[in-house]
């Protein structure tokens, strides 16, 4: 895929704060990346880089091939959505779609009919005439969006836009969006830190940590193959259990554990027979059973606590030296406190991790 | 970076205009005006010639010839005599007897038939160091008299600070009157404002608008037509007298104009405002439930009031104490107006120096004296409104 | 309950003496007499010609809505554009220059006077109308700065960060949202700003000549001289002007809650 936006080794200070550190990204045009990673992360300070809010200290953004440091925000030609919307409370909703094509010089005509498409493609076309504080969060947040799309920006750049809606309607405003992005083709650079949000909407996944991107993936990718402790523990939940390698042939690797215990797990990097590593399973992937199966891996337990889920089984269990978490189906049966099991799951639904 | 710099340009460029205006027009002004307290150029400006060597003379000995001349040069050349008398006036308030021996001086000076060799000959007395230093000291451009006659202090012959004989001590009088008035009329706005807060804060709808109207209603009227109006009411024919009187309260007019009472009075209604809000602003943020909350603790009304609201509300009462007690130092208007020649407060006594008699040093060092106590106030009053949780 | 009499009775009475007064001077702008007392002989208007016709009061007034629009213009540039600069936040002593802005508000008058006094005199601008204009936009500066800083700090700044990202250069942002959201606190400093110029006396005592008296200045010349029913004529005139002011921001506030 041909680079459009390209982050260049970017640097950027506060003072004596180090927000974001050194950091190379490329996005494809008309892909969709998320960037997720913890508060004051850094995200929301590369965003507003590439909006041209805020100048790097060291590095280069490239919008399609030519750097755009010197190119002030509003000849940038992105749209930019804000979690609190940032609507023109003195304009109406046909007023605020309105600006930025006014602001581009555009005939009376035009405007009114490319407003009206605007309006109506996110079925609004009802309130034009409103204020933004007679609508409700979930229409606001739709003003911004199609306010933002109108011009048909070359980037759209939304910060959390979805943070302030209640459960229900953002994730039918995620899917609207993502509906959108298909149809549109636009390339989305968006910001969250709701991991859900992330997986479900985008093409690939930028983790943040501390000012840097710790793995960029595809969702699959970033879940199932976390690169980092960091990444698989903030990613979902996760099982981490220290080992040392004994062994490595092609992409499986043999790890003994500190209880003694013997894993065949899958390997991303490279490891070295002797070296010190995490293995990362998922619970979700844990299966329980009272006698040893034909799994690869087979580790001898006991039930410490289960707990009803509505839609899983929650178990605690305790190994030899680790405790282990196994969320099972809810089609599962009840595992009391006290009772040994087996905790089986394959080599594929295990991860090394080099710490 | 250049976003930056430039953001910061334009805002220093929207910035410079009013920095410029309220520095020529406010800071400048007040400068000058501390300048004019502390300066003295009336005998300056009139012996320049004298103020070359005058510094040369050790201040004990005879004075020298060449001192003599520069003199008689100097007074001779003198050509306005209201400059002429304020130098005489000035140099008189060092040293009595140099109003008659420059009277003297001057006549002869000006006789043309028989020009004088020297000035001990017109007078015996320019023989004295004594006149020579009053003059010698005079020459300096600096002085603190008016400063230190501001709070009637002045200086002996030895040059020691020393109080004022009792018949030149009326400022000392006019500071501590003003600052008795503006006390109680900050108590008087206390007594009254701290009640209608609270009841103003603990009703709702109307009955609350209605309150606090009446309180914006004569804050956002002109200050002359409240003045007008008490001038009205308070005569000896007025409102308030016509009323009582048809009441049969009492038999004669009440004397309410041009005196204390009168002042207080409209003073007190001029700033309550400025006492009601602050208080008001405070106590609606303490919320409502304190006070039951209190008294489920088992704490007696009057205990829970003492204990709960009133250190909550201090607060509010200090700021609105300090703003009635500010605006109360620098009254001119209202004391003008409706007090009597007793009541006139220190800044009827600077338009006095100032607009009545030209005394620029004085009005001057009484303006310091005044500026600095509100200013100091003012700091006091900004600090505690800027650690007031939660606002701006 | 006596509790509850009690706080009636202090409100009622309090209410009475900060609005009495004003409205106890009312009725007398129409009596027919020379004597500013009740009860009032018979009616008549003679005393609203007097201000309107009577050479003194006339040009008085005029001379008063000259100064007013003179500081008002003044005072609303300067405190506008200086509110606009002291939004950013990389100015180097940003708190100096605000309290110094505000600070006429608080220094006594005749202190200010008498400075201003000297300093125009310097300038040969003491009788002059260019002297009051600048006398009076000193002190009603403040008033500006406080209502137009107020505004301002109630703009979201993401709103303008929007406006820039959807295309508009930073004069656009200005024009199209900046002001706009600003313009509520700009009318009401500019209205302040007038009505601290139409009762300003004590400047006006100082730096005034003859041929700029003051409506202020007259009514308090008046007063000490030779008070006549005019004064409650002229009162009549402010207090109606106030009240209408009033209603007129209570109705432009609520209809900017409603926009908003
Ligand atoms: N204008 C600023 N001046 C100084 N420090 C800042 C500024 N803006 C952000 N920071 C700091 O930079 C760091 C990163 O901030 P940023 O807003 O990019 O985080 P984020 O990843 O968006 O977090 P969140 O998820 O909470 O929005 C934080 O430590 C923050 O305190
Ligand atoms: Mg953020």
């Amino acid at each position: 895929m041909a680079e459009f936006i390209r982050f260049d080794r970017i640097t950027k200070f506060y003072g004596p704060l180090c927000v974001v550190e050194n950091l190379d990204l490329g996005i494809a045009k008309g892909e969709f990346v998320s960037l997720l990673g913890p508060s004051g992360s850094g995200k929301t300070t590369l965003l507003m880089m590439l909006a041209g809010f805020e100048q790097p200290t060291s590095g280069n953004i490239l919008l399609d091939g030519t750097a755009i440091n010197a190119v002030p925000t509003h000849k940038r030609d992105m749209g930019v959505v804000f979690q609190s919307y940032a609507l023109f409370p003195h304009m109406s909703v046909g007023e605020n779609v309105a600006f930025p094509l006014q602001m581009r010089g555009l005939g009376k005509a035009e405007i009114a009919e490319r407003v009206a498409r605007a309006l109506d493609m996110v079925q609004l076309s009802a309130l034009a005439e409103r204020r933004p504080s007679q609508l409700s969060g979930g229409q606001q947040q739709r003003v911004a969006l199609s306010r933002a799309l109108v011009f048909e920006p070359r980037v759209v750049l939304m910060d959390e836009p979805l943070g302030a809606l209640d459960k229900q309607l953002r994730e039918q405003m995620q899917l609207d969006i993502r509906d959108l992005h298909r149809r549109l083709g636009l390339t989305i650079v968006f910001v969250t830190h709701d991991q859900s949000e992330a997986l479900t909407m985008s093409d690939r996944v930028a983790v943040f940590n501390k000012g840097k991107i710790e793995q960029i993936g595809t969702p699959r990718q970033v879940y199932d193959e976390p690169a980092t402790r960091f990444v698989a523990e903030f990613i979902g939940e996760t099982n981490l259990v220290e080992g040392v390698v004994e062994a490595v042939e092609g992409a499986e690797a043999n790890v003994r554990l500190t209880s003694g215990a013997q894993i065949v797990s899958a390997v991303s990097g490279t490891v070295a027979p002797g070296q010190t590593v995490y293995l990362s399973i998922r619970p979700e992937r844990v299966d329980l059973t009272e006698i040893r199966g034909d799994a690869r891996n087979c580790l001898e337990t006991e039930v410490t606590d289960s707990v009803y889920q509505g839609d899983h089984l929650r178990v605690q269990l305790q190994n030899a030296a680790h405790p282990l978490i196994a969320k099972l189906g809810r089609r599962s049966r009840e595992f009391p406190p006290g009772t040994k099991v087996y905790a089986a799951f394959s080599a594929g639904d295990c991860r090394v991790i080099v710490p | 970076m250049s976003a930056g710099l430039s953001r910061t340009g334009r805002s220093l460029i929207l910035l410079a205009p009013l920095l410029v205006f309220l520095i020529g027009f406010f800071v400048w002004p007040l400068f000058s005006m501390m300048s004019q307290s502390v300066s003295d150029t009336a005998v300056l400006r009139l012996l320049p010639r004298s103020a070359e060597v005058l510094p040369g003379w050790d201040r004990k000995s005879r004075p020298t010839m060449p001192m003599q001349t520069a003199l008689m040069e100097d007074l001779k050349a003198v050509d306005d005599d209201q400059a002429l008398g304020d130098m005489v006036r000035r140099l008189n308030s060092a040293r009595s007897g140099f109003r008659t021996l420059m009277s003297k001086t001057t006549s002869a000076l000006g006789d043309p038939a028989n020009p004088p060799a020297d000035l001990v000959s017109i007078d015996k007395r320019w023989e004295k160091p004594e006149f020579w230093l009053a003059i010698a000291d005079a020459l300096s451009p600096l002085t603190d008299r008016n400063l230190l006659a501001a709070v009637d202090l002045g200086r002996n012959a030895a040059g020691d600070i020393e109080h004022l004989p009792a018949d030149q001590s009326v400022n000392r009088v006019i500071l501590v009157r003003t600052f008795w008035i503006a006390a109680l009329v900050t108590f008087a706005c206390a007594c009254i404002g701290f009640p209608y807060a609270m009841i103003a804060a603990s009703l709702h709808g109307w009955k609350r608008d209605l309150m606090l109207a009446a309180v914006l209603l004569p804050l956002w009227t002109s200050l002359l037509v409240r003045t007008a109006a008490w001038f009205i009411l308070l005569q000896e024919r007025g409102l308030i007298n016509d009323l009582l009187q048809t009441l049969g309260l009492i038999d004669g007019p009440l004397p309410l104009i041009f005196n204390r009472t009168g002042v207080i009075i409209a003073m007190t209604h001029v700033l309550l405002p400025f006492m009601v809000l602050p208080i008001y602003s405070v106590l609606i943020t303490i919320p409502k439930n304190l006070m039951p909350a209190a008294a489920s603790l088992g704490a007696h009304p009057l205990r829970a009031f003492m204990r709960v609201l009133l250190p909550l509300s201090f607060r509010g009462v200090a700021s609105g104490s300090l703003l009635v007690f500010i605006s109360a130092i620098g009254y001119y208007i209202t004391p003008a107006l409706i007090g009597g020649p007793g009541d006139q407060m220190i800044s009827s006594i600077i338009a006095f120096y100032a607009t009545g008699s030209a005394n620029w040093g004085m009005a001057g060092a009484l303006g310091v004296v005044l500026l600095v106590a509100t200013l100091l106030l003012y700091s006091v009053y900004a600090r505690l409104s800027a650690e007031e949780p939660g606002r701006r | 309950m006596p509790m509850k009499l009690t706080k009636f009775t202090f409100a009622s009475l309090t209410i009475l003496f900060l609005v009495a007064p004003l409205i106890a001077i009312l009725p007398l702008a129409f009596t027919s007499s020379v004597i500013l007392t009740y009860p009032i002989p018979s009616w008549s208007l003679r005393w609203f010609e007097e201000l309107f016709f009577a050479d003194a009061w006339r040009r008085a007034i005029v001379n008063s809505l000259i100064i007013g629009t003179g500081t008002t213009l003044l005072a609303t540039v300067l405190g506008t554009a200086a509110s606009l600069g002291l939004r950013n936040r990389l100015i180097f002593f940003r708190g100096t220059i605000r309290t110094l802005f505000l600070l006429p508000m608080v220094v006594p008058a005749v202190v200010l006077g008498v400075g201003m006094q000297v300093l125009l005199a310097g300038f040969g601008l003491t009788n002059s109308y260019a002297g009051v204009i600048i006398a009076h936009t000193v002190v009603a500066v403040p008033f500006v700065v406080v209502s137009v800083t107020g505004a301002l700090a109630g703009i979201d700044e993401r709103v303008e960060l929007a406006a820039q990202s959807l295309g508009a250069s930073p004069t656009a942002v200005f024009r199209r949202v900046t002001l706009p959201l600003a313009m509520p606190g700009v009318a009401s400093g500019a209205v302040l700003a007038f009505a601290t110029s139409l009762d300003e006396v004590v400047l006006t005592l100082f730096v005034a000549g003859p041929n700029q008296r003051t409506l202020a200045r007259q009514m308090f010349s008046s007063i000490r001289e030779n008070i006549s029913p005019a004064i409650a004529a002229a009162a009549f005139l402010f207090i109606a002007a106030t009240i209408i002011i009033g209603l007129v921001v209570v109705l432009s506030r609520s209809m900017l809650a409603k926009r908003r």
